[in-house]
C-alpha cells in the first residue's frame, strides 16, 4: 500500500512538473497565431509621407510581407536594413508593407530618411489593424501567400535567413 | 433656381461630402478611403443592444477585465496604462457601442490573439485541465483520507499500538514485529 501511494504521488508530481516545465518554458510571444492558415484581415491605411491610401487588396495575386514596427523599438532598427534590402531584391514579385503603430509621423519620416525605405510604410491609428492581426509587440511580421492567406508569422527581429525561409514558404503556396 | 445659386448648392453639397467625419469602424471599399479590419468580418453583425452612458462605461470596464493586455505581465486590459491596452479597451468600447455582445467581443479578440488573450481560460481542450486537475487532486486526497480513516476504524488496536500494563517496562514485552525483535537483540548485544 505504501509503495503504491508513493508511486502514485511520484507520478502526479512528475505530471505537474512536466506541465509547468512545458508551459513556463514557452515564450508567450511565440505562441502560434490562430490566424495562420486563415485569410488575412484586409485594411487600407494612409502611407507616411505621401498621404495616399494603400489598400492591401491592391496586391492580391502575389505574396505580401506585412511588418509591424515602430521607431521606438530597438529590434525594429536591427531588422530594417534586412527588410529593405530584400524588398528591393524581391519586389514586385513579393510586396512588402510596413505598418507602424503607437508612433509619431515626424519620427517615422526621420527614421526612413536616415535609414532608407524600400516599400510603403502605413500608419495604423489607434492600432486597430495591429489588434486584428493579434500583434502583441513589435516587430512582428506576417507572410501572406498570393491568395491572401497567412502562411507564417514571426515575432521579434528577422534575420536574413529567417526572412528568406518564410518568403520561400509563401512563394511555394 | 438661377445658375449662380445652383453652383452654390453644388459647392455646399461637395463640402458636406468632403467634411463629413468618417466613423472609425466604417467599412467601405471606395478607393482612397481608409479602412481598418472590422469585427463584422470575424464575428458577424452585432447581436446585442447598443450601449451608451454609464452602462457603456461599466460594461467596457467589465469586458476589459476579461482580456489580457498582450504587452503586460498578466494584467487586464482595464487595469493597464499601456498604449496597446488603451487601444484594446477603446475598441471594446466601440464594439459595445455598436451592440456587440460580450461573447462576440471576446471571440473577436480570441480569433486574433488565441486563448492567451482570455484571462478566464475556456473549459475545453488541454486548457480545460486548469479547471479539472485541482478537482481531481482534491478527490484523490479525500479518497486517501477516507481509506486511511476506514482502516483505523476497522483495526483500532493496531493504530493504538500494543497495550502496556501499568508499572511494566515496554522493553520487556514480546515484540510482534521481527524487525523490532532484531533491533532489541542488537541493542542488548544478545545479553537478554
Amino acid at each position: 500500500m505504501n509503495r503504491t501511494v508513493l508511486f502514485i504521488g511520484i507520478a502526479i508530481i512528475a505530471v505537474v512538473i512536466g506541465i509547468l516545465f512545458t508551459g513556463l518554458g514557452k515564450n508567450p510571444n511565440e505562441i502560434r497565431s490562430p490566424l495562420i492558415g486563415k485569410t488575412a484581415p484586409t485594411f487600407a491605411l494612409r502611407e507616411v509621407g505621401t498621404g495616399r491610401t494603400v489598400d492591401v487588396s491592391e496586391f492580391a495575386g502575389k505574396p505580401v510581407v506585412i511588418n509591424f514596427w515602430a521607431t521606438w523599438c530597438g529590434p525594429c532598427w536591427e531588422e530594417h536594413p534586412i527588410l529593405v534590402a530584400n524588398a528591393r531584391m524581391l519586389q514586385p514579385n513579393v510586396q512588402f508593407l510596413g505598418v507602424v503603430f503607437q508612433d509619431e509621423e515626424e519620427k517615422i519620416l526621420d527614421f526612413l530618411r536616415q535609414r532608407g525605405s524600400g516599400y510603403p510604410t502605413l500608419v495604423d491609428d489607434k492600432g486597430k489593424t495591429a489588434i486584428a492581426y493579434g500583434v502583441g509587440g513589435v516587430p512582428e511580421t506576417f507572410f501572406l501567400d498570393s491568395s491572401g492567406v497567412i502562411v507564417a508569422k514571426h515575432s521579434g527581429p528577422l534575420s536574413a535567413d529567417l526572412l528568406r525561409e518564410n518568403v520561400q514558404k509563401v512563394m511555394r503556396q | 433656381m438661377t445658375r449662380h445659386s445652383f453652383r452654390f448648392a453644388a459647392v455646399l453639397l461637395l463640402a458636406f461630402v468632403v467634411f463629413t467625419p468618417q466613423g472609425e469602424a466604417q467599412v467601405t471599399d471606395t478607393a482612397g478611403t481608409l479602412r481598418v479590419p472590422d469585427a463584422a468580418q470575424f464575428v458577424g453583425e452585432p447581436q446585442g443592444t447598443p450601449l451608451t452612458g454609464d452602462a457603456l462605461n461599466l460594461r467596457t470596464h467589465q469586458v476589459g477585465q476579461l482580456l489580457r493586455c498582450p504587452v503586460c505581465q498578466g494584467m487586464a486590459v482595464s487595469d493597464s496604462p499601456a498604449e496597446m491596452a488603451v487601444n484594446m479597451k477603446q475598441q471594446v468600447r466601440e464594439l459595445l457601442e455598436r451592440g456587440y455582445t460580450e461573447e462576440q467581443i471576446l471571440r473577436y479578440f480570441e480569433l486574433s490573439y488565441g486563448q492567451f488573450v482570455l484571462l478566464k481560460p475556456k473549459f475545453e481542450g488541454v486548457v480545460g485541465m486548469v479547471w479539472v486537475l485541482p478537482v481531481i487532486a482534491l478527490l484523490i486526497g479525500a479518497l486517501v483520507l477516507f481509506l486511511k480513516f476506514r482502516k483505523l476504524d476497522k483495526d483500532p488496536e493496531s493504530a493504538a499500538g500494543p497495550e502496556v500494563a501499568p508499572g511494566s517496562d515496554p522493553d520487556d514485552m514480546p515484540a510482534a514485529d521481527p524487525y523490532v525483535a532484531r533491533v532489541r537483540e542488537m541493542v542488548s548485544g544478545g545479553k537478554r
